[in-house]
Order: C-alpha cells, then sequence, then structure tokens
C-alpha cells in the first residue's frame, strides 16, 4: 500500500472541512487550537492510513495543503 | 559597457538619459522617487537638458505636452495615483499625436492605496486611461536590464508611431538592485520631427491644439489613429515564452508576476509536471495570436497576477472558448512567493487530471 502523508498550513486553513469530507481513510479532523485568524482549522491524524491520493489537496479552497509521497 | 548595480528606478533614467531625452519633469510619490532624483542629479550632464520638479503631477503632464510639440525627446514618471492625475494630458498627447514617455512604477490601489508592488493598473494602462478614443503602447518590464531596454525602445516606438508609450512597471522593480548593461547610446541625430513647432522663421505660422470642433474632421483624425493602432498590433507584439513547446499547463503572467511564476514552473519541472509560461512584454498590443497559437497544443491556463483579475479578460478574449482558464492573483500590494504559485500551478494540474 502506498504510503504517504500530508501537512496542513493552520494559519491560512478557516476550517469549511471539505477535505475532511473527501478523504477516503477519515485520517483529517477538527483541530483543538483556533488560529490567529479565529477560524478552527483542521488537522492531519499520521495514523499510518494516508496513502497521499491528495483529494483533500485538489479540493482545498485556499490551497493550503501539502501532500507527500513516501 | 560593463555591467553596474543598480536600482530600477535609476536604470529607467540612464536608459532615458542615453535614449536622448532631453526634457524630464517629476513630481515626487514612492515608489517612484529615485528616478526623479537620477533625473535631478544626471540630466545636465547633456547640453541643453531640462529637468523641472513640477508643482503637481498635472503640471507635469503639461510641460511634457509642451516639450514635446517642441520637438524634443521627453519623459514624465509617476505612481497610481500620480498616473490617474496624468491621464487628461496623455488623451491631448495622443490627440495631438505626440511622442512621450510615461513611466508608471504601480502601487496598491484603488485610491492613495499602498506604496508596495502591485499590478492593479492593467486596465487603466492598457485601455488607454483618459477619455476618448486613444491607446497607448504599454511595455511591462520583469528585470531592471529589461526597464533599461526598454525604456529605450519606448523612445523610439513612441517617435516612430508618433504616440504615448506607457512603461507599467511596479514598485518592486523599481526598488530592488539587479546587475544592468546600457546596451545603446543615443542616435547622434534624433529624427526630425516635421510637426513640431520651432518656431516660425521662413514659414507661415502655425499651432496644434486637441480640439477639433468639426465632428467630420475629428471621425478622420480617429480613423487615422485607428489605422495606425491597427499598424501597431501587426508589428510590434512582444513576449517571452517559457518552456511552452511540451506544457499542460500555461501560466500567464506579466512584470514581476512573471519572475515569481517561474520559480514556480522551475518547482514544477523539478516534480515532473509540464507547466510552461507566456510572458506578454507588450500589455498592448496584447500577444492575442500567440496565444491562440499555443491553446492549439495546451488546454489549460493559469493567468497569475498580483491584483484581481485584469489581463485575465485579455487571455479571455485571446482564447475566446478554445482553452480552461483559472486565475490566481493577490492584490492590494501582497508579494506571492514562488511556492505559493507552486502549489497553486500543482493544485490545478491535479484536478485537471494532468497528473
Amino acid at each position: 500500500m502506498k504510503k504517504g502523508y500530508i501537512e496542513i498550513n493552520q494559519e491560512l486553513c478557516k476550517g469549511c472541512q471539505i477535505c475532511m469530507t473527501f478523504c477516503p481513510k477519515g485520517s483529517i479532523s477538527p483541530s483543538d487550537k483556533l488560529n490567529s485568524s479565529g477560524y478552527l482549522p483542521v488537522r492531519f491524524n499520521d495514523d499510518g492510513e494516508c496513502t497521499g491520493c491528495a483529494t483533500c489537496a485538489v479540493v482545498c479552497p485556499d490551497v493550503v495543503i501539502e501532500v507527500y509521497r513516501d | 559597457m560593463t555591467k553596474v548595480l543598480m536600482y530600477g528606478n535609476e536604470a529607467i533614467g540612464e536608459a532615458a538619459i542615453r535614449a536622448g531625452c532631453q526634457c524630464y519633469f517629476g513630481y515626487p510619490i514612492t515608489p517612484q522617487n529615485e528616478l526623479t532624483e537620477y533625473m535631478a542629479a544626471n540630466l545636465s550632464r547633456k547640453k541643453g537638458c531640462t529637468f523641472i520638479q513640477a508643482e503637481s503631477e498635472i503640471a507635469a503632464i503639461n510641460m511634457v505636452y509642451g516639450a514635446s510639440l517642441a520637438g524634443v525627446r521627453t519623459m514624465t514618471s509617476s505612481s497610481s495615483p500620480g498616473i490617474s492625475l496624468k491621464q487628461e494630458g496623455i488623451s491631448y498627447l495622443a490627440a495631438c499625436e505626440l511622442p512621450a514617455v510615461i513611466v508608471n512604477m504601480s502601487r496598491g490601489g484603488p485610491g492613495l492605496g499602498s506604496i508596495a508592488a502591485a499590478q492593479s493598473d492593467y486596465f487603466q494602462a492598457t485601455r488607454g486611461g483618459g477619455h476618448g478614443d486613444y491607446r497607448t503602447i504599454v511595455l511591462g518590464p520583469s528585470s531592471v536590464q529589461e526597464l533599461a531596454d526598454l525604456t529605450h525602445r519606448a523612445f523610439d516606438l513612441s517617435d516612430q508611431y508618433r504616440i504615448p508609450v506607457m512603461i507599467l512597471g511596479d514598485g518592486m522593480l523599481g526598488q530592488m538592485k539587479e546587475p544592468v548593461e546600457f546596451k545603446h547610446e543615443a542616435p547622434a541625430e534624433l529624427p526630425l520631427r516635421a510637426h513640431a513647432l520651432r518656431g516660425a522663421k521662413g514659414r507661415p505660422s502655425k499651432y496644434v491644439k486637441s480640439l477639433t470642433s468639426n465632428p467630420i474632421e475629428l471621425e478622420e483624425l480617429n480613423w487615422s489613429l485607428y489605422r495606425r493602432y491597427q499598424l501597431i498590433k501587426k508589428k510590434e507584439v512582444a513576449y517571452e515564452a517559457f518552456q511552452c513547446e511540451d506544457a499542460e499547463l500555461i501560466i500567464v503572467a506579466f512584470g514581476i508576476a512573471a519572475r515569481i511564476a517561474k520559480g514556480a514552473i522551475k518547482n514544477a519541472r523539478a516534480e515532473g509536471m509540464k507547466v510552461g509560461m507566456l510572458r506578454p512584454i507588450t500589455l498592448w498590443p496584447f500577444p492575442s495570436e500567440k496565444i491562440q497559437e499555443l491553446a492549439k497544443n495546451t488546454k489549460h491556463f493559469l493567468v497569475f497576477e498580483m491584483n484581481m483579475g485584469q489581463m485575465l479578460e485579455d487571455v479571455q478574449l485571446a482564447l475566446a472558448g478554445n482553452g480552461e482558464i483559472s486565475f490566481y492573483g493577490r492584490p492590494g500590494g501582497v508579494i506571492p512567493t514562488p511556492s505559493e504559485v507552486f502549489r497553486v500551478a500543482s493544485r490545478l494540474y491535479c484536478q485537471k487530471g494532468l497528473k
């Protein structure tokens, strides 16, 4: 199975959670910390499930997700 | 001539002096002050040259009007709000078919805006800006070297077609230092302008005015200007195509934004994405035909500008539906980074199923 991980820019994310809805592995969840703009961003749970499919990055309207593949 | 390290603003000044600019009229505004300063210090090294710091932008452009009528190469410069003030004079220059070079080191708008670099004056520059049915040639340099080269070119174009030429730079270009080489010296004799007013010795007196109260005569003037604009559109289009041959996605950007996009393209190529760039050097006339030609092999275009989407409309007009256009812009004087543009381009690349 292909492995990957993502990085979410916490400061630019406005917490629309579209990526959360689309992630086939459910590896994205809301963060528990507000960012400096007052939004509740999402965070990545590195549970080894991520395949680096990049669906999250493609749907993100603010281009805040970077995808890395091992 | 060896390379020297210079501010963009100073490079324009030096290039203008070398192109035979005899009269410069300026009024201070950030971020083009270095140009006025440079002209004040250096224009006097040539005989018969005049520098005046005018009492306002409107006065400066009207001094240009007068100097151009007298048949000398002349220039003025300002930044966005100042260029808005100069529009009346530019319209008059166009009406009287007078050559002049106007430099706009644009900054964030609207209103007084900010003093940071932006590209929000694209519409104003390429659509004429002032009232009436006229055009100005608009050049969009993207490096200090090109600022120098295009300043020289601007004087030649403006003399050749008797039309005001605008150089649309931005605060970032003006304020950054780069090595620059001045390749040109002024021709020993500048082309004599038959229409210039140099005194009526040995001929009946004549005058130049921009008022043509007879509509039939004015229509004729408009048509003659139009024919000249058609000629310019045909002959003077300039652009840079960067790695477009095999590109699946082409970024269209001008000026400093194109420099940023180039960094993004290098990143994208390293990741195996076929991304290229088209950079219009003449913003008017716009390289529409080149874009149509590129659209035969490339279906996806990303317009990247430091405004809310102005050149975007020219790209849409040029493509006429023959390609998909996306847009990314940062207005207000924010300078985007190459990695930011790369992220946008790579996301688009994935979205469109190119990878």
